[in-house]
């Protein structure tokens, strides 16, 4: 006999279902989730897609407007900088490396702030209060003073400011989970865990961890924008990557020395580095107020 | 209460203890000679080497090293800069304050800009005012500051003429150092066209500060709306309607005391993104703080001035943040911590 379903039109969808209906609302969101696509496949494929080398100098093309304007050459689509170099190769070639370089610092910070974090949380008494205190106010000390004091001690570069910026990223990921974990320890279903004899290391795996995804990803959104600010703002002052690498911010800074003649090239990169910022940003608000309202309708 | 400043006050006193600790450490942590790191001083002859270990207590041991540089600190003595030969103590004092006082005017646009939209926007909850608002306020948190700043640059100074490139003064006027504060020692000082000079800072101020008004008051905007929803959609609110009191009476007497009460601590959270800000967009407009100090230091390697910098801007963050922490929990009860009522 077929099993027989009376109750098909009774769905009930998961908190991720629900968190994805809601998400789909909001159209702004779900075009930057495109947007953030679009830069992930840059970055996987960027090489097959450039025209040219970022790095090779065409000496019979130097300055070449964009190829929309009247004076363009459409076999360089973005136009030429001042050492005749693709600026499309180089801005495809840089939202590689800053946004693949973001996300790579964000994800080791989360693993290694996470796991401080628990185990801030789930400590108790005035030796974790001092540390967490401590983080605190460690916190309210801007990236940007942390970078440069790191490269003053270990130099300037690319690999240097990574250091730097992954740092200055973990205590807000320590913190987050933290107050995570603190609030979650007082669940029941974690104390049914205890009573079930789980130790501590089971519990933050399986009662905590699964509660606290979703919190973590709105997290990485959020320290990914910081982490693509904070890579091309040192580029921009030389202090991370430096001059012939193709990061966004030091093509910025490498455009400012023809600013006046060819604006485009502080133009280009820094609407790339926008867009890339905001679509993020939107993705995050966007997966926030999902968060908030799934359960409301 | 005086359990809530004794608590803040021995964290402050902790955290600065470290810094002081971290700053001392750095002179050997930075790469070379920590004596020569220290002074500036490279080939120097063996007397005069000898000389200078004494004069920085290099022989001793590391503990009273620190003693030594502690006790130099609070007398004022910060060492010299190696590019300018200048005392520390007074240079990093004219730039912060010049930091301070660009970071103040972004403060004061943005609070002017963000406070009314974000009430407005929230008040307006999902209508089309408050998308519009927000989608303004994505684009404006999205831009690069410094990218910002240079395309105000092109526009404005070099397109339009209209503001001038860069610096805090012309240097037509010479203005004698009170406050530190330029706004505050023109209206001080006596020079022939006190007028004329005013101005001409306000016009220096334009670019940067809006530029750095940009990013924050797209924050204020997002914090203030958040707040003024979260106020409006409470039971106090609803019971307030239920009274029969009229929409504009309940914002005015229960709705905006209640919306700006949480806002005013994640204000203080910005802090530092409104600093960090301030010291990319000092570079670019070759404004004289602490942010462009520090960055010109690290490229002529000036490792004094980096070391003092350093301490004096994360003692100042740090003692902002902890003091207005403190503050915060002092007025609103609401607003401690669960930890601090049960120990």
């Amino acid at each position: 006999m077929p099993r027989l379903n009376l109750y098909q039109e009774e769905f009930y969808p998961s908190p991720i279902q629900n968190t994805w209906k809601e998400f789909k609302e909001n159209h702004a969101a779900v075009v930057s989730l495109y947007c953030v696509i679009f830069f992930i496949f840059i970055m996987i494929f960027g090489p097959f897609l450039a025209p040219f080398d970022p790095l090779q100098q065409h000496i019979d093309f130097l300055l070449v407007p964009p190829a929309w304007d009247n004076n363009g050459d459409i076999s360089h689509l973005f136009g030429t900088d001042g050492l005749g170099r693709d600026m499309l190769s180089r801005i495809l070639y840089g939202c590689r490396m800053t946004f693949g370089i973001s996300l790579l610092l964000v994800v080791v910070s989360m693993l290694i702030g996470v796991a401080l974090g628990a185990m801030a949380g789930m400590s108790k008494g005035f030796r974790s209060s001092m540390v967490n205190h401590l983080l605190d106010s460690i916190m309210a000390i801007p990236t940007l003073l942390i970078a440069i004091i790191i490269i003053a001690i270990v130099g300037t570069g690319l690999v240097n400011s990574m250091w730097a910026i992954s740092l200055a990223l973990i205590p807000q990921f320590i913190h987050q989970t933290r107050d995570i974990v603190r609030q979650k320890m007082k669940k029941e279903y974690v104390l049914a865990a205890q009573l079930d004899g789980a130790g501590k290391v089971h519990i933050f795996f399986n009662s905590i961890l699964p509660n606290m995804a979703e919190m973590l990803v709105v997290q990485v959104t959020l320290a990914l924008s910081v982490a693509i600010l904070d890579i091309s703002a040192l580029g921009f002052l030389n202090l991370g990557a430096q001059a012939p690498s193709p990061e966004l911010g030091a093509l910025l800074s490498e455009g400012l020395s023809t600013a006046y003649v060819t604006p485009w090239n502080i133009a280009l990169p820094g609407a790339a580095i926008f867009f890339m910022m905001m679509s993020i940003n939107l993705v995050g608000d966007g997966l926030r107020s999902a968060l908030r309202y799934r359960l409301l309708r | 209460m005086l359990r809530i400043m004794l608590r803040h006050i021995s964290l402050l006193i902790l955290t600065l203890f470290i810094l002081s600790f971290f700053s001392f450490s750095l002179a050997y942590l930075f790469p070379g000679d920590p004596l020569v790191n220290l002074t500036g001083i490279r080939d120097s002859s063996e007397q005069t080497y000898a000389l200078l270990a004494q004069q920085y207590a290099m022989n001793d041991s590391l503990f009273s090293q620190y003693w030594h540089y502690v006790n130099n600190l609070f007398s004022g003595n910060w060492g010299l800069s190696f590019s300018s030969g200048l005392p520390l103590a007074e240079e990093i004092s004219r730039s912060l304050a010049a930091s301070v006082e660009l970071s103040a005017y972004a403060l004061i646009i943005s609070f002017v800009i963000g406070l009314p939209l974000g009430f407005l926007s929230g008040l307006r909850h999902h209508k089309f005012i408050d998308y519009s608002l927000l989608s303004a306020s994505v684009i404006g948190y999205s831009i690069p500051v410094f990218w910002a700043a240079l395309i105000a640059i092109l526009l404005f100074s070099v397109q339009l003429g209209w503001f001038p490139l860069s610096g805090r003064i012309s240097l037509l006027y010479d203005i004698p150092y009170d406050t530190g504060f330029i706004l505050i020692d023109i209206l001080l000082s006596d020079v022939p066209d006190k007028e004329f000079a005013f101005q001409d800072a306000l016009r220096h101020l334009v670019l940067p500060s809006v530029s750095i008004a940009i990013v924050t008051s797209t924050i204020v905007l997002r914090i203030t709306r958040r707040s003024v929803v979260e106020v409006m959609n409470s039971e106090y609110i609803q019971a307030a309607y239920a009274r029969g009191l009229s929409p504009r009476q309940v914002f005015v007497r229960h709705g905006i005391k209640n919306a700006l009460i949480p806002i005013l601590p994640l204000l203080v959270m910005q802090f530092t993104t409104l600093l960090t800000n301030a010291m990319i967009v000092e570079t670019i407009f070759s404004w004289p703080g602490i942010g462009n100090g520090l960055i010109q230091a690290i490229y002529q390697r000036d490792f004094p001035a980096i070391r003092a910098g350093m301490l004096a801007v994360s003692a100042l963050v740090l003692t902002f943040t902890i003091t207005s922490d403190m503050v915060i929990q002092i007025f609103d009860p609401a607003r401690r911590r669960p930890e601090d009522a049960t120990s």
